[in-house]
């Protein structure tokens, strides 16, 4: 493995918690403490931190030493799948202390692993490696980037690799609770450049517009939901010197798509071409495939992604998912079946429906119907969900049906 | 249907962060931050203002704006429901 401080990047400095470090200085030791003592990491660690802080120490202990290494936040990693990690190998790291594997194997040098949401909502493993997550290249202009992603997300690390392997990329971390007040931290760090879904940038728009139009951005970055013409041209409007990009990304695919021309989609002329150190394109059904250098290991040949697109003059443009039950919830997905299956689990409901609706701000929002065995308010079973589910799983209208609907088909409408 | 008065868009809010089990505070200048009222409750409290007045609020006006306190919320809505 490589030291930090062997980096390019190692130079660049780390603003967490109001503290300011290097990577060189993360990686001679300042700072371990808030993860527990990780100058000697177990060589197959999955470190399940709280915060930025314990997510920049897990990443300099994996450049030092940590063979094979999986980053998540704790609240993803319910007792179950850490079961499940601790029987696949992994000896869990956690603030409070290391718990050992239950089964020990030899590590698999430098591999990086992923949580992702899969398909049924339970998060699934996809592996990386630092190599593999290094999708920017070539010299950058000197940038201070907010980084509002969750520790351990591919975004998250997007940003990461960036500052390991470019000099000048420092990198101000957001906590989660500190979300609504990043113009407020962006200002007074002179953050530089900001990467954020189309909804987070509507939504500082919406609460703190003349404080985000104060910014001395250069930068802007779009992705994790399609992006609309219309926040594309807003953003524009008030930084028209920024360079703004739109980014589609994968924990499978990896980064594919980068878009610097401020039109929402993508040229229709980048579909089955051939450009080495590039993806490869392709609409079938309506669907988009993407072959990628940068995808996860295994993942060979055309990808399904799973994202309908949609073909309009000159452009391609996502428009939505194919059949499936995630809601997209200003880039965090909640699975439907896991928010339906956590109703269910109330001793007075009988049926429950889930569905995305249209929201103002982020996109949509989870909604339930439900017919009850005996009365209960929404605001209870709403209390309820925010006890099992992350936030914006947690059905934000509950409307009470009298009966189960029935569709023609004799099925159940869920 | 008819239009909510600012009151009634009070009542909404009160509905989402008791939800929480929370008390809305009853001054208008009591800060989001400090409630713990995030995008997420806007985006709901938006839902429950369009489910009255029925029909959908348009969020693409221009012009920028600070929303930091009770007032503001208010204010902005009950505005975005006339346009």
């Amino acid at each position: 493995m490589t030291a930090a401080s062997a980096l390019p990047g190692a130079g660049n400095t780390l603003v967490v918690a109001g503290r300011h470090l290097t990577w060189s200085e993360l990686s001679g030791g300042r700072g371990e403490t808030e993860a527990g003592n990780l100058a000697d990491p177990p060589p197959v660690a999955a470190h399940l931190v709280a915060d930025n802080c314990g997510a920049v120490v897990a990443v300099a202990a994996h450049l030092r030493g940590g063979a094979e290494t999986l980053l998540a936040t704790a609240a993803r990693v319910d007792e179950a799948m850490a079961a499940e990690l601790r029987r696949d190998g992994f000896a869990l790291v956690r603030p409070g202390g290391t718990v050992p594997p239950t089964v020990t194997r030899p590590p698999e040098p430098g591999r990086l692993w992923l949580l992702t949401s899969g398909s049924t909502g339970r998060p699934k493993r996809v592996a990386h490696s630092l190599a593999s997550l290094t999708t920017v290249t070539g010299k950058q202009p000197a940038r201070r980037w907010l980084c509002p992603y969750s520790p351990g997300a591919y975004a998250w690390w997007q940003v990461i690799t960036l500052s390991l392997a470019h000099p000048g990329q420092d990198i101000v971390f957001l906590e989660p609770g500190d979300l609504d007040d990043w113009p407020d931290v962006a200002l007074a760090e002179g953050v530089s450049a900001v990467s954020g879904t189309p909804t987070f940038w509507r939504q500082a728009l919406w609460r703190a517009g003349p404080t985000v139009a104060a910014l001395p951005l250069a930068q802007l970055t779009l992705g994790g939901e399609p992006v609309d013409q219309a926040i594309l041209d807003r953003l524009g409007e008030l930084f028209p010197r920024a360079r703004i990009s739109w980014i589609y990304a994968s924990s499978e695919a990896g980064a594919t798509i980068a878009v610097h021309d401020g039109r929402a989609g993508f040229p229709v002329g980048w579909l089955d071409r051939d450009v080495p150190g590039r993806a490869r394109l392709r609409v079938a059904d309506g669907e988009l495939l993407i072959e990628s250098p940068w995808g996860a290991s295994g993942m060979t040949g055309l990808i399904r992604t799973g994202d309908q697109v949609e073909i309009v003059g000159d452009r391609v443009h996502i428009v939505g998912r194919q059949a499936t039950d995630e809601i997209n919830v200003g880039g965090s997905k909640a699975s439907a079946a896991a928010v339906r299956a956590v109703l269910l689990d109330h001793p007075d409901v009988a049926w429950a429906a889930v569905r995305g609706r249209r929201a103002p701000l982020v996109g949509q929002v989870v909604v339930a119907d439900v017919v009850l065995r005996a009365p209960v308010g929404e605001a209870a079973l709403t209390r309820w969900c925010a006890q099992r589910l992350p936030d914006y799983a947690v059905p934000r209208r509950v409307r009470v049906l009298d009966s189960i609907p029935i569709k023609e088909t004799l099925k159940s409408d869920v | 249907m008819s239009l909510l008065t600012r009151n009634d868009i009070r009542g909404l809010m009160a509905e989402v962060v008791a939800a929480q089990g929370k008390r809305l505070p009853d001054d208008d200048g009591a800060l989001l931050r400090d409630i713990g009222f995030r995008s997420l409750d806007f985006s709901e409290l938006a839902l429950r203002v369009e489910d009255d007045i029925g029909h959908e609020l348009n969020f693409d006006a221009p012009g920028l704006r600070q929303i930091a306190s009770v007032g503001d919320v208010l204010e902005f809505l009950d505005s975005l429901q006339r346009m």
